[in-house]
């Protein structure tokens, strides 16, 4: 299969502060992160919070700007295009929002979210807009009476169904799904995660697929990147393969499977995620790492493969 | 012994009966949990026990709550602020809801052994030390001068079990205590709850909405849906034959790793709010088991050695989960 997404070595960096009485601070959200994405794939990336996982999403639709590297869609350079054409192109390209609280505007109908697109792209659909729409909700699972509801009046599951059904509307070949079952409840997760691979299935999509849930990712997809702290520090070729990054083995072993036949003693990684603002050189995880040496601690490992599988480690497991 | 019993809890804010019919108890050294999906009551019981719900306008209109032999509906609110927090501890969800955000660490947990166990302020300093040290917390002193702002979520959540422990509490209750963390740090964390109870003989409740976790730390396990305990028992029983089609779906919705290919395919429709129970059984509208009689009336707790589960077909085999 064709790549649908080639990103290279993109990064981002925010400062914050900066003042009469402070200096600014800097920090890379995300740094030097390079994969593809084939047509009708489905990426997990996963990571802790503020490794960067959603901003990664972000520059991959170019709805921030990244201070360096390239995004190529369908082997279209993103960066290099104009305001007017990015704006034609997200048509084929659309994200799912974490919160589908705040992802509709609270005073539409379901049915004018689910329009909008169109409207904002200005494409007529084939039949009329009434059927589009109608069609559109009954994809993802909802009955079109609800089309004249507004937002408050469904629950959190169906909100999230109208988000992908907008998502869905001027039929995009690739999915950026930003935590899209963080805020849902175990049972309606279970009922999203379902449609989306139907809809997988049936319309041929392509996904990267953000969470903070390995076990999650490792259901949902077929590759998966470990973030930590802005870098991919481990690519898995598939869900099966073994750890080889220190910190992957600790994510999959802080990871509880739902079976008490399974418990296992858990022998706790010591600290936590050091602040991005304030990194130590070398390896940004040799400080809770049992295997660091004085090589993590002065120089940072870079993404390395070995058959497919991709680790940045100087000591692999 | 049983130092926690709850016997067929009812609580009501004016005529809304947002929990009925929640049994359970838990013993020195072990861990019951109560599992559930938002709004089925979980941190509802969790105020009820601590003796709390007049605060947020509600009361207790039925059964027993049993702390040590002394039920605790009947005690005045004097005798109970010396329980709460002291032989009862509570960790909440949000570590900032028990901190005070202008106060440092130390006096913080001072005021927990002062105001508990008599001591004075030097001799209650060095059992905060103490303490801070148990919960694998570096530099006990240093971190003793530092406002809660200066430290992490995990942080935070290890400052809160410390002035839990601080009183030298027999029951535990923790409210979702990780669901705010990152995964690393709910691993530590639940480690320490477990350790915790093993060396000094506590009894927790741990409310949780992940079945994972309970499947991780649980010895008992109470399922609530819709203000109910739909079914209870030891967490083998629970996992292995759980007996309410409830129960059996809450498992079948987690991806249970590689070995396990099935589809998830999770629950039609939603949790119902207090608003719109359905009569009968509360989750008849969402169950593929439901017969008519489900619609008309409450299911009755059918009870099979140590475990109870509230469905009418409780004893027929059910489709197990995938």
């Amino acid at each position: 299969m064709p790549n649908l997404l080639e990103v290279r070595n993109l990064s981002k960096r925010f400062s914050s502060g900066g003042g009469a009485f402070r200096k600014a601070r800097s920090m890379h959200a995300v740094n030097g992160v390079s994969f593809d994405l084939p047509q009708s794939r489905v990426i997990g990336v996963v990571g802790e919070s503020g490794c960067g996982k959603s901003t990664l999403a972000r520059l991959i639709l170019r709805l921030i700007e990244p201070s360096g590297g390239t995004v190529a869609f369908d082997g279209d350079d993103l960066l290099a295009k104009t305001p007017a054409q990015m704006r034609k192109l997200r048509a084929r390209m659309q994200m799912v929002f974490q919160d589908p609280y705040s992802a509709i505007d609270p005073r539409y109908t379901i049915r004018r979210a689910v329009a909008e697109p169109f409207e904002v792209q200005g494409v007529t659909p084939d039949r009329s807009m009434k059927d589009e729409v109608d069609a559109l909700l009954e994809m993802v699972g909802l009955n079109p009476g609800l089309a004249s509801s507004y937002p408050h009046q469904i629950s959190g599951g169906q909100k999230q169904r109208v988000g992908i059904a907008r998502a869905l509307a001027l039929r995009p070949s690739l999915l950026v799904l930003d935590e899209p079952t963080a805020s849902l409840d175990v049972s309606v997760q279970a009922q999203i995660i379902g449609l989306l691979e139907d809809l997988r299935a049936d319309l041929g999509l392509t996904y990267l697929f953000i969470s903070h849930d390995l076990s999650l990712v490792k259901y949902f997809c077929d590759e998966i990147l470990v973030m930590y702290l802005g870098r991919v520090v481990e690519a898995l070729p598939d869900t099966s393969a073994p750890a080889r990054h220190p910190y992957t083995r600790t994510l999959m072993e802080s990871t509880f499977e739902p079976d008490p036949k399974k418990r296992r003693l858990i022998a706790p990684l010591e600290g936590e995620v050091p602040s991005p603002f304030d990194l130590p050189p070398g390896c940004a995880f040799a400080d809770r790492c049992p295997n660091a040496s004085a090589l993590c601690r002065h120089e940072t490992p870079v993404l390395k493969a070995e058959s497919g599988h991709s680790v940045a480690c100087h000591h692999p497991i | 012994m049983n130092m926690l019993n709850v016997h067929n809890l009812g609580v009501a804010f004016g005529a809304v009966q947002p929990l009925s019919g929640v049994s359970f108890s838990v013993g020195k050294g072990e861990t019951l949990g109560i599992v559930g999906e938002s709004g089925s009551g979980k941190s509802l019981t969790a105020m009820s026990v601590m003796g709390l719900l007049p605060l947020i306008g509600g009361r207790i209109t039925a059964g027993t709550v049993e702390f040590d032999g002394q039920d605790l509906t009947k005690l005045p609110e004097r005798a109970y602020r010396k329980l709460r927090g002291g032989r009862i501890g509570l960790i909440t969800q949000n570590p900032m809801t028990s901190l005070d955000p202008l106060k440092k660490i130390g006096p913080q947990v001072d005021d927990v052994a002062i105001l508990h166990l008599g001591m004075t302020a030097t001799q209650a300093r060095a059992r905060t030390e103490e303490i801070l040290g148990t919960l694998r917390i570096p530099e006990p002193a240093l971190i003793c001068e530092r406002y809660p702002h200066q430290m992490s979520g995990g942080m935070k959540q290890r400052i809160v079990i410390a002035m839990a422990l601080a009183a030298d509490p027999d029951v535990l209750i923790a409210d979702e205590p990780t669901t705010a963390l990152d995964v690393t740090v709910q691993a530590q964390i639940i480690r320490l709850l477990d350790d915790l109870v093993k060396q000094r003989n506590l009894a927790l409740v741990l409310i949780t909405h992940d079945m994972s976790v309970v499947a991780q730390t649980c010895d008992k396990v109470v399922v609530m849906y819709a203000g109910r305990a739909v079914e209870y028992g030891p967490v083998g029983a629970i996992f292995e034959h759980p007996r309410h089609p409830y129960t059996q779906a809450l498992i079948a919705c987690i991806p249970r790793g590689l070995a396990d290919t099935a589809r998830l395919s999770g629950i039609a429709g939603t949790v119902p709010t207090v608003m719109n129970y359905p009569k009968g059984c509360p989750f008849h509208p969402r169950c593929a088991r439901a017969e008519p009689i489900c619609a008309t009336d409450p299911p009755e707790l059918s009870i099979n050695g140590d475990t109870g589960a509230a469905c009418h077909f409780a004893e027929m085999p059910h489709a197990q989960p995938a």
